[in-house]
């Protein structure tokens, strides 16, 4: 049913229609939204399950680590700090292939203090061995949801869903809420493989020595890899049941056809896709590629999408201090080295800390990688605060 | 190799263990010690084995069997012994002794109650042994030489069997029909008795040695000494060994009004408690103190107790007498001075401090011997039968024990040495080289962990009051409650073995204790004994101990 | 079989945590972990704290763990369990015993916050401290219930603060059931587990368990130092229900804290050529306190 609803209230119905058993959560701004409204959903009774107060997000991130351990769908939400405050334990849930379903309200990292949006914070997590993947718009975030459970569900592999913060959280829209049943019958009561039980006694989170680590790396970094398919049915199906394109690992737009190609992700995908239009009334031909899926990174789809292309642009909001560009680098790598083409990968950074990303900024961002490649640029930068002593 | 499971997520119930035995430099052993009450026990008995059978089993009959492997007299022993084992318990150094005579009387009088029965160990051999004597020592030879199947015979030159158990000990220590009861039960065994034949003179030695395989000689010290002294040859004036084996055949003796012992000795005490309840006024007349008395304190306290007066630092001079009668005792008042070759102090009479105590009856108990009448071997200090560390005398084939070799002891000592003669008479027989084991350490407090054990108050046995007891020659203490026994057994710490305490099996940190389906007692599972030395710290009993992994 | 020891009636032995564990020979906390799991049954889930305890209890392929063991960091197991906790009563699943453990390290210090959470929602789940009274794990280091004087690797010179009264302040928090107890006693670990078990609600049992290597005692004196500990007032033994203080341990003969301190190589610098040092006054006025406060 459409309804014109907030982002976060959206994501929480989506939630609570997956039927999780047991939320934990620590308020921070601008995830809030989301569990006030889940905690409301729970306190009203529509949904059954247990939503527990904690006192910290390494503890939120503990309780539903705990809960997927004894046999428990479990969802938890963060953003910023939180997520970093949780990161011990996220690296442990994916070690330990317990399929939790997160949400991160991207946005920025202190110091200084931000609460608003980029993407730093679920860049500092990249490696955890989680899904992570990225909403382009509320309806998005919302679909991604349903997905997230069924995907971590059947790959044991947990699954973070990253929605701006405020641009999308705090952004009213019409949002299609699925019908309860629907969600039933597309995701299916969680079958738990391996869970702390009494009558079949396990030993969960063992420690390895040099004899037996490797290998579970291994072969948590090819679980990753083999999502794919996972990632793609599960969009596909979801396709077909719901009746939308949501999800899955990259999408395009206009891109066949494009001079210059831009590489981005989340709701900055809205403004590009504008500008693109308006470039396109003025003869230009530029396309997009807009990342859904960022880990596993779909490294062969982007090849694909891009081979014919020689001037790409990756724009991103986050950044690897003293490296540049982080998905400028995955875009880079997604190429393979014997391949001798002169293909110009330009990366630029922009919306850092809730910088607004106009239209303006992109088009000179366009108009600059047409004369000559940028190796690497900071958009939108207000050069007149910068003092150069302490560069 | 097993696949990495999901998640390392790992099923534990086929988890094969770690083996961290190999980490020790250490071993935990178990070595079972010799008590110090066993090892302080003339008759050898394993007094920790019967009272932990009574303290863990509850068990009397068992108990009983325990300690009739070595002493078929515990009723008698649990009367008349004056308990060396009592003076070794370690629990001496944590509150006090445990009752061990008390206990063994117990279940001695158990086993005559319940007609417990002996029970062989060989049914029959053919070879055959003769004892001399039925006392302590001949009957425990019998005992254990019948228990092996031997064919055995005692030769007793009274009417009635048990030496001086019978015609020596007063019967409000040892009730005779306790005495009888237990060497029926012994008798009971097969031995053939024959009283009233006194070897070497109603029946020669050597027809004896032609008969027999091997003979026992268990012939005690009968004969009682007097000193010399003026007349001891009036009425009225007896040996110590006299007196009591008048009163104990059940004659009445006249002692009149004032009675007069002469010593300080076990007979002494005896005599002197005798003439008590035979109406007299009593007199225990004796050279030096009471420190230096050779009685067992218990005796001396009882007599005490029943008012027997004593005379320290006097020394009889002369007996004095009125027509053959004795009227009285010149004694003189004696001071001590260094020690003589008895390492007690001598005794020197002080000038001039002569005085007459009235008396109607001495007693002599200054002394026994052995009455050598018509049996010949070599004597040792020219008293005792001199007898090698396997108990054989100077003639091949006869063994010899209790007071006739070892001077005046106690029944227990008697029965010991019997125990050791049926062993080495055996040895003899079979011609084996010598097979006597032996014994393992002997624990002391300091090596017990006494943290486990309560302090308890021990069992003290209840006498009859003073005017009852001496009114007749019944027995002073009544029987005991059972229950209260097996209480007290408890209180036995079980030196040197272990008593299924567990604090091994709960303490062991890496679960290497394990109880042996086979045997089911306490061991260690060395393949994860890592040697830590906890469970021997924690032993109460210092039955675990740790030794140099091999 | 051998009947049970009648001198262990009501005593567990079960083996659910069970040989073939790395500690070191004479380890309280692998003895304590044994009682505490063997009290509680196989209806138990472990949660478990990194530390020693879990180093050498869960190595794969070869941990001791018999019963459901959970691991996942060094602070957290207090909000696993809590997870656990949760999941049990949202799927209507159990009942269940859920332990939530860990050192001293990781309930006093860095886990703290997850406990007092714990604590605080009122999940029905025991926590258990192992107190050996420092970071052992890594190689004794000075945790805040290293006591008074207590050599460490980081407190060369001797420990300069307190030890850190946790059980008074678990008790603060409202829960219904705190208990101290010590491995020497194993009778007493074993009740108080089930007793604490019976009880819904968060509850908090903390245990003594001398760590021989870091504690400089030999292994085999594991046992007597909890004794002494006791028996000197440093380590008093009670339990607190509903915020009362009730069944303390009496002393039975009071000892000077030396005896304590002296079988211990890590309070050896206390005693110069066998003279007390005044460290040991101020350790033998945090025993006379002791005394007083709780009547030991």
């Amino acid at each position: 049913m459409l309804k014109q609803i907030e982002g976060s209230h959206a994501v929480a119905r989506v939630v609570s229609e997956c039927r999780p058993n047991v939320i934990s959560a620590y308020p921070i701004t601008p995830q809030t939204h989301i569990v006030e409204e889940l905690a409301t959903i729970v306190g009203n009774g529509e949904l059954e399950a247990e939503f527990v107060n904690v006192e910290s997000e390494f503890s939120a991130a503990s309780v539903v680590l705990g809960a997927s351990a004894a046999g428990a769908r479990a969802y938890t939400a963060t953003t910023s700090q939180g997520l970093l405050l949780m990161s011990e334990v996220i690296y442990c849930i994916a070690g330990m292939r317990l399929p939790i379903v997160l949400t991160c309200a991207n946005r920025a990292i202190s110091a200084p203090l931000s609460i608003w949006n980029d993407q730093q914070d679920s860049m500092a997590v990249r490696d955890a061995g989680w899904i992570q993947l990225h909403a382009e718009d509320n309806q998005e975030a919302a679909d991604l949801h349903i997905q997230a459970f069924k995907i971590a569900e059947k790959t044991f592999l947990p699954t973070m869903v990253c929605m701006d913060g405020f641009i999308l959280t705090h952004a009213f829209e019409p949002v299609d809420i699925p019908e309860q049943k629907e969600v039933d019958d597309f995701l299916p009561p969680f079958k738990p493989k391996h869970i702390v039980d009494p009558r079949w006694p396990r030993g969960i989170g063992l420690f390895a020595d040099p004899r037996f680590y490797m290998e579970t790396r291994y072969i948590l970094h090819r679980a990753l890899e083999k999502s794919e398919e996972t990632i793609k049915e599960v969009s596909s199906e979801f396709a077909k049941v719901f009746g939308r394109d949501s999800g899955g690992f990259i999408k395009t737009y206009k891109l066949k056809e494009a001079d210059v190609a831009i590489v981005s992700m989340g709701s900055v995908v809205g403004t590009i896709k504008d500008m693109i239009d308006q470039l396109e009334e003025e003869g230009k031909k530029v396309g997009l590629l807009q990342i859904c899926c960022y880990r596993p990174f779909p490294r062969h789809e982007v090849h694909k999408a891009l081979e014919d292309k020689m001037n790409i642009v990756v724009l991103e909001k986050c950044i690897s201090l003293g490296r540049g560009g982080i998905l400028a680098s995955d875009v880079r790598w997604s190429f393979p080295r014997a391949e001798k083409k002169d293909r110009n990968i330009s990366s630029f950074v922009a919306g850092l800390g809730g910088r607004n990303i106009s239209v303006d900024d992109l088009r000179y961002m366009v108009e600059k990688v047409e004369k000559e490649p940028a190796e690497f640029e900071f958009l939108g930068l207000k050069k007149e605060l910068i003092a150069e002593r302490d560069m | 190799m097993n696949k990495l499971p999901l998640g390392l997520a790992l099923d534990l119930r086929n988890v094969v263990p770690y083996k961290t035995g190999s980490w020790r430099t250490l071993l935990p052993v178990n070595i079972m010690q010799t008590p110090p009450c066993s090892n302080a026990c003339p008759a050898g008995n394993d007094i920790r084995g019967f009272l932990r059978t009574l303290a863990e089993k509850k068990d009397y009959e068992a108990a009983w069997h325990v300690l009739t492997r070595t002493n078929p007299l515990p009723a008698t022993c649990g009367r008349v012994c004056p308990h060396p084992c009592e003076e070794g318990c370690n629990r001496r150094d944590f509150d006090t002794a445990v009752a061990i005579n008390t206990a063994e009387r117990a279940v001695g009088d158990y086993g005559l109650e319940e007609n417990l029965e002996h029970k062989k160990l060989i049914a029959s051999r053919k070879e055959r042994v003769a004892v001399i004597g039925s006392g302590p020592a001949g009957l425990s030879c019998a005992f254990h030489l019948a228990k092996r199947g031997f064919h055995v015979k005692i030769y007793e030159a009274y009417g009635e069997p048990g030496g001086m158990m019978r015609y020596g000990i007063p019967s409000y220590r040892l009730p005779n029909y306790i005495l009888r009861q237990e060497l029926d039960n012994v008798l009971k065994l097969g031995i053939e008795l024959e009283c009233n034949v006194k070897v070497g003179v109603n029946i020669p030695m050597d027809q004896l040695v032609q008969t027999y395989d091997a003979v026992f000689v268990g012939i005690g010290a009968q004969k009682g000494l007097s000193i010399d002294i003026t007349g001891d040859d009036a009425k009225n004036v007896f040996t110590g060994v006299d007196f009591l084996r008048e009163v104990n055949s059940g004659k009445y003796v006249d002692v009149g009004k004032d009675v007069v012992v002469i010593g300080g000795g076990n007979t002494a005490m005896d005599c002197a408690r005798v003439a008590k309840r035979l109406g007299a006024n009593v007199s225990v007349v004796y050279r030096r103190t009471r420190i230096e008395m050779p009685a067992i304190t218990a005796e001396i306290d009882e007599a005490m107790e029943e008012r027997v007066m004593f005379r320290y630092h006097t020394n009889p001079v002369k007996i004095i007498t009125d027509d053959d009668k004795v009227v009285g005792i010149l004694s003189v008042q004696m001071e001590l001075k260094e020690p003589d070759a008895s390492g007690r102090a001598r005794p020197v009479p002080i000038p001039g401090s002569e005085s007459v105590i009235p008396a109607d009856t001495v007693i002599l108990a200054t002394g026994q011997a052995v009455d050598y009448d018509g049996i010949e071997v070599q004597k040792r200090d020219g008293k005792w039968v001199a007898a090698n560390e396997n108990l054989m005398t100077s003639i091949d084939g006869i063994f010899a024990g209790g007071d006739a070799v070892l001077g005046l002891e106690t029944v227990s000592a008697a029965v010991g040495q019997g125990t050791r003669a049926a062993s080495a008479i055996e040895d003899y027989i079979e011609g084996n080289v010598e097979s006597r084991l032996a014994r393992p350490p002997v624990i002391y407090s300091r090596d017990l962990n006494t943290y486990y054990y309560q302090k308890k108050k021990r069992f003290e046995k209840e006498a009859l009051p003073i005017h009852m007891r001496l009114k007749h020659f019944k027995e002073i203490y009544p029987p005991f409650d059972l229950e209260a026994i097996i209480d007290e057994a408890e209180r036995c710490f079980s030196c040197g073995l272990c008593f299924n305490c567990g604090n091994c099996f709960m303490y062991c940190p890496d679960n290497a204790v394990k109880i042996s389906p086979k045997t089911g007692l306490y061991e260690f599972d060395l393949d994860f004994c890592k040697g830590c030395g906890l469970c021997a710290k924690e032993c109460p009993c210092h039955y675990i101990q740790m030794s140099l992994e091999r | 079989m051998m009947e049970q020891s009648k001198y262990l009636e009501g005593v567990e032995k079960k083996d659910l945590f069970a040989h073939g564990h790395r500690a070191c020979g004479g380890c309280g906390q692998a003895l304590a972990a044994r009682l505490v799991h063997d009290a509680a049954g196989e209806n138990t889930i472990a949660c478990v704290a990194t530390g020693c305890l879990e180093v050498f209890s869960s190595p794969y392929p070869d941990p001791a763990w018999r019963i459901p063991f959970l691991h996942s960091l060094f602070e957290n197991p207090a909000a696993v369990a809590s997870g656990v906790e949760a999941a049990y009563k949202a799927l209507g699943k159990g009942p269940v015993n859920i332990i939530a453990q860990g050192g001293d390290g990781s309930t006093a210090d860095i886990g703290f916050q997850c406990i007092s959470g714990m604590f605080e929602r009122g999940h029905n789940v025991l926590y258990v401290c192992y107190d050996n009274e420092a970071y052992m794990n890594t190689g004794v280091q000075r945790s805040s219930f290293t006591p008074y004087g207590a050599r460490t690797t980081t407190t060369p010179t001797g420990n300069k603060t307190r030890k850190k009264n946790l059980p008074m302040i678990a008790a603060d928090h409202g829960i219904p059931y705190v208990a101290t107890a010590t491995v020497d006693d194993f009778r007493d670990v074993q009740k108080k587990v089930k007793k604490a078990l019976a009880i819904e609600g968060p509850k908090y049992i903390h245990i003594l368990a001398p760590c021989p290597l870091g504690w400089g005692h030999p292994g085999e004196l594991t046992v007597e130092v909890c004794r002494l500990a006791k028996d000197t007032g440093l380590f008093p033994v009670f339990e607190i229900v509903n915020g009362k203080v009730t069944n303390v341990r009496r002393i039975p003969v009071k000892l000077p804290v030396e005896e304590y301190l002296k079988v211990q190589g890590r309070f050896k610098h206390l005693f110069k050529k066998g003279v007390p040092t005044e460290e040991v006054a101020v350790i033998q006025e945090i025993a006379n306190q002791n005394i007083e406060r709780f009547n030991l």
